[in-house]
């Protein structure tokens, strides 16, 4: 085909995408792979006796949400991802070209109670992904990680991973930030990720529901029901603190991807705050336009959980409503219990979505925004 | 699907010989490769069962995981242990499947084949 062509190309497998993105592929991390990279006083404190209690000493810094899940009972698996053997595996199921590896245990970063030791497993965590685990010749991104109970050196630790090659992106746990993510103590961060040129991930774990919302995740008391509304509740939060205080207007060249929650909630949630937004403007007096396009403007969404794979009416409608063909990007979130296979979004979308945009989704939209 | 003892009922055409009968132990399953068909055979509770070892829901080796039981509730809505050793876990999402009937504990829309298993002079052949 002419490089002139203006006709969309045709996608009808995905043998026909030239490149498949992953922006949700996650690792395992250990803590004996994380507590090597540690640096002092924490090296010396967390170190000094072999194998911490019975308990280890993650499970102690760590908070555990103690929720039954498939593969606690090990009704589903997942596999372990913490080296380049493990994550070729993951390559070769999934069938990507690039992907921007992020963590597990550390998704509860944002839970750690010392902050301090917070900021310095960040600090060691990222020290392992890029020793250990980025590897941009066969596709390998990273997306730094950054403890929200220190912004400061959050923003320090994104200044000196800036010109890592393999750093794609930075990752805010975002499931337990406390304030919210519109706060002002966040700007320092903020301002480095935009001057590192640097998209920022936001991403929850189900569990982190026992931090910002304790006492109905307590009454839930199951794990079904927190994971089908933490996810797209606790972004629903930031987003709209982070709309109100103005956070997209400040740092207008700062891009923001809202992972793993679905979405349908997000169209819903676009036409929500601007309907409120109408008779409450003194609420934010620094935006400019309309809130759901600074949604559009500066926000992507990921894929994975796809809910509604088997009803391709309300499938294709709900990504049309938020114009996912410019912002919605493939994610696996394997080896997660609840990953999506490759193929599962592509199979409905062809019936409404060209080429061109199926090619954006899956892999497009992520090569220019990550700039890889 | 239930074992059937009886060849007298399938069309000799349409058996394909798996393993012998004393190959599986209680609680196991074996998964062959018939006509280009996974097909896992399961010998749990003194029956035996062949589902197809393809997911239904995304594709993942269905047959390959936990074979165990699930929570039901009883009359009086008390949670009980149920099925035990009857519910395969597809190893990609959890998702089970009675290995009795082949259907998806949740939804009617996404069964496993089933095939009938034949024991023959100790054999152990799937109809299809």
């Amino acid at each position: 085909m002419s490089s002139q062509s203006t006709e969309p190309a045709t996608v009808r497998s995905l043998d026909d995408l030239e490149v498949i993105v992953d922006t949700d592929f996650h690792l395992t991390e250990r803590q004996e792979d994380i507590f090597p990279y540690l640096e002092d006083p924490f090296y010396s404190l967390l170190n000094s006796q072999s194998d911490g209690d019975d308990y280890g000493y993650l499970g102690r810094v760590y908070p555990s949400h103690g929720m039954l899940y498939s593969v606690t009972v090990g009704k589903a698996d997942s596999p372990t991802v913490r080296t380049s053997e493990d994550i070729q595996k993951g390559k070769d199921l999934i069938g990507w070209d690039k992907a921007i590896a992020t963590p597990t245990q550390n998704l509860y970063l944002g839970a750690v109670h010392h902050d301090d030791l917070a900021a310095a497993l960040a600090k060691a965590y990222n020290r392992w992904l890029l020793d250990n685990i980025i590897d941009t010749d066969n596709g390998v991104y990273g997306a730094a990680l950054v403890a929200p109970q220190k912004p400061l050196k959050a923003a320090e630790e994104v200044d000196d991973l800036a010109d890592e090659p393999g750093i794609a992106a930075v990752m805010i746990p975002s499931g337990s930030v406390d304030p919210t993510l519109g706060n002002e103590i966040y700007y320092p961060l903020y301002e480095a990720c935009e001057r590192a040129g640097l998209p920022i991930k936001m991403h929850n774990a189900a569990g982190t529901m026992m931090t910002r919302f304790p006492t109905q995740w307590r009454s839930l008391n199951r794990a079904l029901p927190v994971h089908a509304t933490s996810h797209n509740m606790m972004h629903q939060v930031n987003l709209a603190d982070m709309l109100t205080q103005g956070v997209p207007v400040r740092f207008p060249d700062l891009d923001f991807v809202v992972q793993e929650s679905g979405l349908g909630w997000y169209p819903y949630f676009m036409r929500r705050f601007d309907h409120d937004y109408m008779g409450a403007k003194f609420d934010a007096p620094m935006l400019e336009k309309k809130p759901s396009e600074y949604l559009r403007d500066q926000f992507y969404l990921t894929s994975q959980p796809v809910e509604g794979a088997d009803d391709p009416e309300y499938l294709n409608q709900i990504i049309r409503l938020f114009e996912g063909e410019n912002s919605l990007m493939f994610s696996s979130d394997y080896p997660h219990f609840d990953f999506d296979y490759t193929d599962a979004l592509m199979k409905i979308m062809r019936s409404e979505f060209n080429g061109d945009e199926i090619k954006n989704i899956y892999g497009e939209t992520a090569d220019q925004l990550y700039q890889f | 699907m239930a074992t059937n003892t009886d060849p007298q009922n399938a069309d000799a055409d349409n058996l394909h010989h798996v393993t012998a009968a004393d190959d599986i132990e209680d609680g196991e399953r074996v998964v062959v490769d018939i006509k280009g068909r996974e097909i896992a055979v399961f010998y749990s509770n003194d029956e035996y069962h062949a589902l197809s070892n393809y997911c239904t829901h995304q594709g993942g080796p269905a047959c390959e995981g936990l074979l165990s039981g699930t929570i039901d509730v009883d009359e009086d809505d008390e949670l009980v242990w149920a099925c035990d050793d009857e519910i395969v876990s597809c190893p990609w999402h959890g998702w089970e499947f009675d290995i009795t009937s082949g259907e998806h504990l949740a939804s009617d829309e996404y069964r496993l084949p089933s095939y009938d298993v034949h024991v023959i002079d100790g054999d152990l052949y799937v109809e299809f």
